[in-house]
């Protein structure tokens, strides 16, 4: 006799025929059923069968397993599937209420000093508000897709951690990320939804708008924003404040040798006139005839000795160019300040923004470069290190890399800015992956790279339009090596076996998530598609599918782990023996090969990604700790090694790790970095900085850079290596300092507290004017 | 008259660069990238080919 069951939570209750009546009831119903008691009829059935066996106490498992075999038994097919499958949601649902309720408790009411979910990124805040709701809505929409949408297999394949599928929250919804091209989203001005914005008019206004192109496209992808052409960008706006700079200095000049109130609306029809008749402005280089024209006609129209005029035309050079300068500067300054501040997706989170820059040699991009930098270098408000956006300095050959180059300058500019700030990062146009696309003339060819590695540049969907801009990753998702190893249990053939199983199993997985993102349409993203953004997203409207034209992004798989596998294969990582070193090259060009041959195929652009791990690193040791324990060298630390980096752990020369790391950029065409720690604080020993970028340089990566600690003392301002001591103030952390004390260091440094200004000047004599 | 003191309390900020990015202070890292951080050792810069030929 049946009096107890056991639920699923453990707790014990009082059996009740009627439960399971009802529960074939239901079911029966939903195929034309309508006999209660036939049902009633059947539910002792099984309580007989449940007898039978000798269950006493059944769980709510062997219940239903129950009913399932008497609805079979008893010819009621159509039932009995309905009921495995009323069955199977409920238990989806309780599932998902379980883990998604604990999830949801851990959010609320756990700090994000405790609870790893909430740290799971670090750009967001989890302990406010918005930053929680972003969670909730993040880890349902996880939980959501996990059981409904995506494939069962791809599901069970990442829940249990042989892949990871990045943005999970986003799967139905949007893509990763796009390199904008502000030059052309400038001309003529644009819309961000919320009010049209026209054409800047000079760089303070380009650099504002340049911060909303970023915020606005953040709002219409998960990803991170990146300008590929930063450089070039800006240029125009410096060119603008350049000329209405010149035009107004050389009106005052004028006003005083001529004797007059105001004539800047008479210099200014002057230059408007010799723009149109000659097509030569006032330029910061002043390397064209403008001024020669000017002058002739200053001559005609106000009959000014020649002395006079030049007088005028080089004061008002003089001026300009110190004006744009500081114009320039504080325009940076905004900008870094900005892109610090200003939040994203409901105030939570800032947008995760790079620059590119290094490869324009006009003077008014060079003047841009420089003043990021410095304003870089001079931190924001209180001397902080701007965390947005990550910047990178493109290095070529013949542009900046050798010391005879037109920005050999800035390269050592950024080097020592870099030593200070960890920003920019430093990628490589003449490593043969990249040079084989650039062309000088034509930004849209120098490679990019977004946030923390992200590259696209080959197109095979369409080989006419290899370019930088209006193209981004679609998705990604990475494959869990190490597991793949210990599966393999040291046997390199299965263990590729097993590699290629995966492989298909994520292209399969991309592909299905491409199906899903090709059904969306311009209207689902008003500023990436409905602006123009995306390349041909300008041919379309606004009900259009945007299928087609996603074909321009990339799918990429990621790899995980490549030490930790090795360790596996070989009982060495590629930082120990050249066995590993050279199986490691082997496994990871196979990757490479099948991205290749998935592109060829299908005509989508298949590629590979060295992962960054961001939310991932402990997530795959975690899980196989659990089930193979722990192994030395393999699943002992609370991470998997970075991609194919060299681990961190272990001691090794700067040159022998890029040396080692160097091939791998090659391969991972979906993006790549390189850094090396260097000891000391490097702004001591530019020299030896500038040889470890010049290392990278030669041994063919992609991107690169250095890290060191930066550390900063909130107290006294001092930012730069600090042990137990403050070096400047002395005092511990958290100790209290004296303010006598302090106002006597304070003294050295001009003024007290945030003053920006006092930074422009000092920064402004420490360089040497690259113009 | 006794001076007046501030900073009690305040602590150093310590800039790292984890996975790309770069964090105030290691507060909002999670465990796994925490114990990263911990574990790096420097990569001393040194020419030394010789001894990289002998790996
Ligand atoms: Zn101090």
């Amino acid at each position: 006799m049946i009096n107890t069951i056991i639920k699923r939570d453990g707790r014990h209750v009082d059996f009740s025929i009627e439960k399971i009546a009802n529960a074939i009831y239901m079911s029966a119903q939903a195929t034309g059923g309508k006999d209660y008691d036939a049902s009633l009829a059947l539910a002792r059935q099984v309580t007989d069968y449940l007898e039978q066996k000798g269950f006493e106490m059944p769980t709510v498992e062997e219940i239903q397993d129950a009913v399932e075999k008497i609805l079979i038994e008893n010819g009621h097919a159509r039932t009995a599937k309905l009921y495995i499958l009323y069955r199977a949601d409920r238990s989806k649902v309780r599932e998902m209420n379980t883990r998604l309720m604990k999830i949801y408790e851990g959010l609320t009411f756990v700090d994000a000093k405790e609870n790893d979910i909430k740290r799971e990124n670090a750009n967001i805040d989890a302990d406010t508000s918005m930053g929680t709701m972003l969670k909730y809505g993040s880890e349902g929409a996880k939980q959501f897709n996990e059981l409904y949408v995506l494939n069962p297999a791809h599901s069970k394949a990442h829940h249990e951690g042989d892949i990871h599928i990045h943005d999970l929250d986003f799967l139905t919804l949007t893509t990763t990320c796009c390199q904008i091209d502000i030059v052309k989203l400038f001309e003529g001005g644009f819309s961000t939804g919320h009010g049209f914005l026209r054409e800047p008019n000079d760089i303070a206004s380009y650099s504002a708008l340049a911060c909303i192109a970023i915020q606005s496209n953040q709002n219409d992808q998960h990803g991170g924003q990146s300008i590929p052409n930063f450089d070039y960008g800006m240029a125009k706006g410096v060119a603008k404040t350049y000329r209405k700079a010149y035009i107004s200095n050389l009106a005052k000049a004028l006003e005083l040798s001529c004797n007059e109130d105001d004539m800047l609306d008479a210099i200014k029809s002057i230059c408007k006139k010799i723009e149109s008749d000659y097509g030569v402005s006032p330029v910061l280089s002043n390397d064209n005839d403008y001024h020669q024209f000017e002058a002739q006609v200053l001559k005609d129209s106000f009959n000014l000795p020649d002395e006079d005029i030049s007088k005028a035309q080089v004061f008002a050079l003089k001026k300009a160019v110190k004006e744009t300068d500081r114009s320039t500067y504080q325009a940076m300054e905004a900008l870094i300040h900005n892109l610090n501040t200003m939040h994203s997706r409901a105030g939570a989170q800032i947008p995760f923004s790079s620059i590119n820059y290094g490869s324009d040699v006009s003077a008014e991009g060079r003047l841009v470069v420089k003043n990021v930098l410095l304003a870089t270098e001079a931190g924001l408000g209180n001397g902080e290190t701007p965390v947005f956006p990550i910047q990178i300095f493109r290095i070529k050959e013949g542009i900046s890399y050798n010391k005879e180059d037109p920005n050999y300058d800035l390269f050592k500019l950024a080097c020592r800015v870099s030593a200070k700030r960890l920003f920019p990062n430093f990628s490589f146009m003449d490593s043969p992956f990249n040079k084989q696309y650039y062309i000088q003339d034509d930004y849209n060819t120098h490679v990019a790279y977004m946030g923390c590695r992200t590259r696209v540049m080959t197109n095979v969907y369409d080989k006419s339009r290899e370019v930088v801009c209006g193209r981004g990753n679609l998705s990604f998702t990475s494959i869990n090596l190490p597991r793949l190893a210990i599966k393999a249990h040291g046997n390199i053939d299965l263990f590729f076996e097993d590699l290629d199983r995966k492989i298909d199993l994520v292209i399969e997985q991309l592909l299905d998530r491409f199906a899903i993102q090709s059904k969306k349409r311009v209207r689902n993203f008003p500023f990436l598609m409905g602006q123009g953004l995306w390349l041909d997203s300008d041919n379309l409207s606004l009900d259009d599918e945007i299928g087609e034209i996603l074909k321009h992004g990339t799918l990429s798989v990621g790899f995980i782990g490549l030490a930790e596998t090795l360790k596996v294969l070989l009982d060495a990582h590629h930082g120990e023996s050249v066995e590993a070193r050279n199986l490691g090259l082997e496994i990871v060009a196979h990757m490479r090969s099948r991205m290749d041959a998935e592109s060829e195929k299908t005509g989508l652009n298949f590629s590979l990604l060295a992962t960054p791990a961001e939310g991932l690193s402990g997530r795959f040791v975690k899980l196989d700790r659990a089930k193979y324990g722990v192994i030395p060298g393999v699943t002992d630390r609370a991470y998997y090694t970075n991609s194919f980096h060299v681990p961190v752990y272990y001691p090794i020369s700067a040159f022998e790790k890029i040396k080692i790391e160097g091939p791998y950029h090659t391969l991972t065409n979906a993006g790549h970095i390189s850094y090396i720690e260097m000891d000391g604080n490097p702004s001591d020993n530019l020299e030896a900085f500038e040889s470890v970028i010049r290392c990278m340089k030669e041994n063919k990566m992609g991107y690169g850079s250095v890290n060191h600690p930066v550390d900063r003392d909130p107290v006294c301002g001092y930012t730069g290596i600090i042990g137990d001591v403050c070096p400047r103030c002395g005092r511990y952390d958290g100790e209290e300092i004296d303010v006598e004390v302090l106002r006597k260091l304070k003294g050295l440094s001009i003024c007290e507290a945030p003053c920006c200004d006092d930074n422009s000047l000092e920064s402004d004599d420490k360089v040497t004017h690259p113009i | 008259m006794e001076n007046q003191t501030v900073g009690k309390g305040v602590k150093f900020e310590r800039i790292r660069r984890i996975t790309g990015y770069l964090v105030g202070t290691l507060d909002r890292f999670n465990d796994a990238k925490y114990a990263e951080v911990n574990d790096r050792v420097k990569h001393s810069i040194q020419k030394e080919t010789g001894e990289f030929e002998q790996i």
